[in-house]
């Protein structure tokens, strides 16, 4: 909201605080300003000059030669082209190097032959009004030479109010409202305000009635004689300074009241309303009208309507409607001031998408004791400025309401205690008695009435007395105190400790880069790993459009930051923990499951064709979720093929890894699907290796844990030895682990796969496989006998397999 | 004899000419095995004994081994000459470019959210405070009716709501606050509790403004809590924080759920006359906070009589923004390993 530090001036003393001051106390007494700045500071630089004489241009007919003084001694030539410009007029200057709005300079120019020495302004050019069809013609006793700011008084400074701050504060969207926060920060009184009814004359009231509990009161005043003209200078500038266009005197006023008190109020032509008056309603299913702004709207029952007779001729609290516009001269209008639900008000707002200055105070709970004020307020200014204008009847006042004002009882003590300040009494009531509540002893403490316009929102209990104290005593005089507490760990938080435990694998050990993405997905991307059809809880107003998913896994969101960073990268190794949800099938209403995730996605440069068998992305990430298993310590895990593959894995190269106790897959790995390489951008200049995986956190904290792995150091020395097979191409690895494990007899500490080979040497459709063994006993050490019995079982093993031992030495 | 001993110790020193002469070990072993071999010079020697007059056959015996142990002993010390040379070849360095860069290292990173929550996590866990979690998608009772904002409350419009299809009542969550409902349900007083997270508000993105963001409830429930303690409290986070003495201003702040409510300011502390990250103020809005409201201590079940409490919240993304100086927030989601391996 902007609040103009003249118009403050109406309704309270400020001399002597600065505008500036003025910014700071507000914000730390009672609402935040956002900013502020001087009204048309050009106005500073302009003066007022005096038009002595006036000839025409010798070579256009449009223009004048107007001998301007200025009160400097030496009087101004100035080519002007507007008609109304004459001698003996004050006028405002723009000198030579004078910048106007818009970043227009006036210069030192020859017009038509006549040398030219600034410009006298219309009121457009200095945009304080519309008017351009002649000069801008100053009171006749402004101030020779002075700034024209200074000579009318226009001097301004606009603030303006973070608006959230004041959500909860209906009295503080008018000057009145800010001016009594001043005046209980400044000690200063208010500037009283005639809230009587003009002369009323004894003519019938209009016929108004209310058919909602919607609409607690609704005033409505007669008004003759009035003219739609245009407003004066005073309440113009006013308007401008705060950001209102001025319209004519009735729009003006109008507006006027309510940046003034807080309250809207409109005014309908009463040639245009029916002869029936005035219905508050509800609107009915299907009901539609045309609002000022030219558009149909819509509406239902939650909607309040004023109709005229049965038509709706505004939507209340929000906005009028096309067909009762005043214009011009008209013979009698009707003032409505009235008081709405805010909630109703705020829902119709919200639903149309139609936020005005009027819907975000009544959506705020006015005060339904203001509209009398308000319609007093604007009747005796409107009078003022039009003193033929008549009141015909008494206003109309119908409406279910009750004053919200009501007593609270307050204990000093508390006031203290919960500030942590001990406060006098005194201080306490005057800083009450200042922000307008009635104090009075009560017992060992206070009764305290609350105003109205603070009843209807903010203070219902003590503690929103507790507050008013404090802001005004201002937080910053409290001190710091320690709070006393027996403090004791917190309890662990398994996950959490599991969450850093394989973030600091993953970071560390892993060289992973941790992300943290969007938890809305992508349609695009959904579509390209052909995950379109898995249910998805949705938002209904998405960011943008094709973004209204919200993520079930971690994997997708990982795989498409693949491409962008193997444009500047050989090897990209992402991860991310969070959270996944899953919509309930059953019920999309229902909460959604929440799982906890981690996903991994690694791209590297294709592997060349002499790398370790186990050079591939996908071999490396097996190694890395092993690893961060391990130091989850998980007891044991196992790989087995995946029952239900994420769509993006490879249809052959996935697995799942699970527990000892099977159970739910702990993890689940894949080489990326070939068929998304070309969709996701991994093919051509950044083909890749790319494999992913996405580890379930809920899964390994409900896995076993194994306890401590310290084993004692063996008490012999070991026998190391390599051992190379030949075998069918299709006898898969763990045919040969078996058998190394069963020809050890217990005896084996470790066995390494460290070559897989395809090639002449071994035979068509055959591979070999090499391994590192290592014998060990903790009985005795071990000879070359055990090493020769172990290779001849082993051979044996090996042969039944269909393969043949290709070599058995020790190191 | 003179003469025979003498032509007899020219072989030793024959061979110790050119043992002294050897310039490596090859050559070094070559020579040894000339004399010293199974066909060597004194092999020879000593297989030639039956050859010779018994009378010269120790004599020979004799020379033989004399040769032997002479050349043994020669051979070994130049192999330590040889050795200490090597060495000190080696000490000498040459050809090493101290200016070789080193293999890059490979590292990871942990995302700078990651890092300041630790951190945060880690201070108040210090001071006694449990870390809880929350859901990110939230039902609207938590996120705004336990909190006080009930259903027409204008301070909702402040929050861009996303909501969820359906029958309207889940969103996601606009703030970490609706831990505080939660854990007053599910704690018993007192408590100490903060809570991180994503939080989600639906408002155009650019380069200060992005729709996900993360925060950090915190909420303190005991008996007689006043203002002063809140003030304590958030000093003594801030020193956490920003390892320094800043100085703060506590002004009034509207949030339904606290009453009163505050915005906790302190000194920019990066700047003594104004700069870009406070806006020229010298002031940055840090800790939005207050004592909990009477309403939301009666929906978690508790007593305001009794108890009182105060929360506050961190904005994550900000102070990670603040600490590091980004000057973009759509990098902290963007996933760009440039920005990541930067942490």
């Amino acid at each position: 909201m902007l609040v103009s530090y003249r118009w403050l001036q109406r309704h309270i003393d400020l001399e002597g605080i600065s505008a500036e001051q003025l910014c700071d106390d507000l914000t730390l007494s009672t609402a935040e300003v956002e900013g502020m700045e001087e009204f048309a500071p050009h106005l500073g630089q302009i003066h007022v000059g005096a038009v002595k004489e006036r000839v025409a241009h010798p070579d256009a007919d449009k223009l004048s030669v107007c001998t301007v003084d200025l009160g400097q001694g030496e009087d101004l030539t100035i080519v002007c082209g507007a008609p109304n410009v004459d001698a003996g007029q004050k006028v405002a200057v723009a000198t030579v190097g004078t910048v106007l709005p818009g970043d227009f300079k006036i210069k030192k120019s020859k017009i038509r032959g006549v040398a030219s020495q600034g410009m006298i302004c219309s009121e457009r050019e200095l945009e304080i009004g519309e008017n351009h069809d002649g000069i801008w013609v100053l009171d006749p006793d402004a101030e020779l030479g002075a700034p024209v700011a200074d000579a009318l008084g226009l001097r301004d400074w606009i603030i303006e109010i973070d608006n959230k701050s004041l959500t909860h504060r209906p009295d503080l969207w008018g000057h009145r409202g800010i001016a009594t926060e001043l005046a209980a920060i400044y000690h200063r009184p208010l500037k009283p305000l005639d809230f009587s009814w003009p002369a009323l004359g004894d003519g019938a009231p209009y016929p108004i009635r209310i058919e909602t509990p919607a609409c607690p009161r609704y005033l409505g005043l007669l008004i003759d004689g009035a003219t739609a003209e245009a407003s004066p200078a005073w309440l113009r500038w006013l308007l401008l300074a705060v950001g209102q266009r001025p319209i004519d005197c009735l729009v003006d006023l109008s507006n006027f009241v309510m940046l003034d008190l807080g309250q809207p109020n409109h005014t309908f032509d009463l040639k245009a309303l029916h002869a029936d008056g005035i219905e508050v309603r509800m609107a009915r299913e299907g009901e539609h009208m045309q609002t000022l702004d030219g558009e149909d709207r819509a509406l239902g029952p939650d909607d309040l309507l004023i109709c005229s007779g049965d038509t709706p001729v505004a939507l209340a609290g929000i906005m009028g409607g096309e067909g009762s516009k005043v214009a011009g001269k008209t013979d009698t209008l009707l003032l409505e001031v009235a008081t709405f639900e805010a909630a109703v008000v705020r829902r119709t707002s919200s639903r149309l998408g139609l936020r005005t200055d009027a819907s975000a105070r009544f959506e705020k709970s006015l005060d339904p004791t203001l509209p009398e004020r308000a319609a007093a307020h604007f009747a005796r200014l409107l009078q003022e400025l039009q003193p033929e204008v008549r009141f015909p009847a008494p206003p109309t006042d119908v409406g279910d309401w009750t004053d919200p004002a009501h007593t609270l009882s307050l204990q000093p003590e508390r006031v203290r205690r919960e500030l942590g300040k001990e406060i006098p009494d005194d201080e306490i009531t005057s800083i009450l008695v200042r922000l307008g509540f009635g104090v009075e002893k009560s017992g060992d403490g206070y009764s305290v009435a609350v105003p109205s316009s603070r009843s209807t929102k903010d203070v219902h209990l003590d503690r929103d007395l507790v507050e008013e104290v404090g802001r005004i005593h201002r937080y910053g005089n409290i001190e710091e105190k320690n709070m006393r507490a027996d403090v004791a760990p917190p309890p662990k938080d398994p996950r959490r400790i599991l969450v850093r435990a394989v973030q600091d694998r993953l970071a560390g050990a892993g060289h992973f880069h941790e992300c943290v993405g969007y938890t809305f997905i992508e349609d695009a991307l959904l579509e390209k790993l052909g995950m379109q059809a898995l249910p998805h809880l949705r938002v209904v107003n998405p960011a943008s459009q094709g973004q209204d998913k919200i993520r079930r896994t971690l994997v997708p969101s990982l795989l498409d930051r693949l491409e962008p960073n193997r444009r500047l990268r050989d090897d990209v190794r992402l991860f991310e923990v969070g959270k996944g949800y899953v919509p309930d099938p059953g019920d999309p209403s229902a909460e959604p499951r929440e799982i906890h995730l981690a996903g991994l996605a690694w791209a590297t440069a294709p592997v060349s064709a002499g790398a370790r068998f186990d050079a591939h992305a996908f071999n490396q990430l097996q190694a890395v979720i092993i690893d961060v298993l391990d130091h989850a310590e998980v007891a044991e895990i196992r790989w087995r093929p995946c029952a239900e593959p994420p769509a993006w894995a490879h249809p052959a190269k996935v697995l799942e890894a699970v527990g000892p106790e099977d159970g739910p897959a702990l993890a689940v790995l894949a080489e990326l699907d070939p068929a998304l390489h070309n969709p996701l951008g991994l093919s051509g200049d950044h083909a890749s290796d790319v494999a992913a995986a996405e580890i379930s956190l809920d899964a390994v904290l409900g896995a076993p844990r194994r306890g401590s792995r310290y084993r004692p150091l063996p008490r012999y020395p070991g026998i190391k030895l390599d051992v190379a097979v030949a075998l069918p191409g299709a006898t898969e690895a763990s045919a040969i682990r078996e058998a190394i494990e069963k020809a050890g007899k217990g005896s084996v500490a470790d066995a390494e796969l460290f070559d897989v080979y395809r090639g002449e040497s071994v035979g068509e459709g055959r591979k070999s496989l090499a391994y590192h063994v290592t014998l060990q006993s903790e009985k005795k050490t071990l000879s070359e006998k055990d090493e020769q019995k172990f290779l001849k079982r082993f051979r044996a093993l090996v042969e039944e397999l269909g393969g043949e031992l290709r070599s058995g030495d020790a190191d | 004899m003179s003469d025979s001993e003498s032509g007899d110790a020219q072989p030793l020193a024959q061979a110790e000419a050119r043992i002294a002469a050897c310039e490596d070990l090859d050559a070094l072993k070559a020579v040894e095995r000339e004399y010293l071999g199974k066909q060597g010079m004194v092999a020879q020697l000593l297989a030639s004994i039956p050859e010779q007059p018994p009378a010269e056959r120790p004599g020979v015996g004799k020379r033989a081994n004399e040769l032997k142990r002479g050349v043994q002993a020669a051979v070994d010390s130049h192999r330590d000459a040889l050795a200490g040379a090597r060495v000190d070849a080696e000490r000498r360095g040459e050809g090493f470019d101290a200016s070789l860069p080193p293999p890059r290292p490979q590292r990871g990173s942990l995302h700078p959210i990651t890092q300041v929550t630790r951190e945060l996590e880690d201070l108040f866990q210090s001071m006694g405070y449990q870390v809880l979690d929350g859901p990110e998608v939230e039902t609207d009772y938590y996120n705004f009716e336990a909190l006080n904002i009930h259903a027409d409350h204008p301070a909702r419009d402040s929050h861009d709501t996303f909501f969820c299809e359906g029958d309207g009542h889940l969103v996601m969550r606009t703030h970490t606050s609706p831990v505080q409902a939660r854990a007053l349900e599910k704690f018993e007083p007192p408590l100490r509790v903060v809570a991180p997270g994503k939080c989600f508000r639906q408002e155009s993105v650019d380069a200060s403004h992005d729709h996900t963001f993360h925060q950090m409830e915190g909420l303190v429930i005991d008996r007689d809590i006043s203002v002063a303690h809140l003030v304590g409290a958030m000093k003594t986070l801030l020193r956490g924080i920003f390892d320094q003495d800043l100085e703060v201003r506590l002004r009034p702040g509207y949030f339904p759920f606290v009453e009163p409510g505050f915005e906790l300011d302190a000194r920019c502390p990066f700047c003594q006359t104004g700069c870009r990250v406070c806006k020229r103020t010298r002031w940055i809005e840090l800790l939005p906070c207050g004592l909990v409201h009477p309403h939301v201590l009666r929906h978690g079940g508790l007593d305001p009589n009794e108890w009182g409490g105060f929360a506050f919240g961190l904005g994550l993304s900000r102070l990670v923004m603040l600490r590091h100086n980004i000057d973009d927030i759509r990098h902290l989601l963007g996933g760009d390993v440039r920005f990541l391996e930067q942490f």
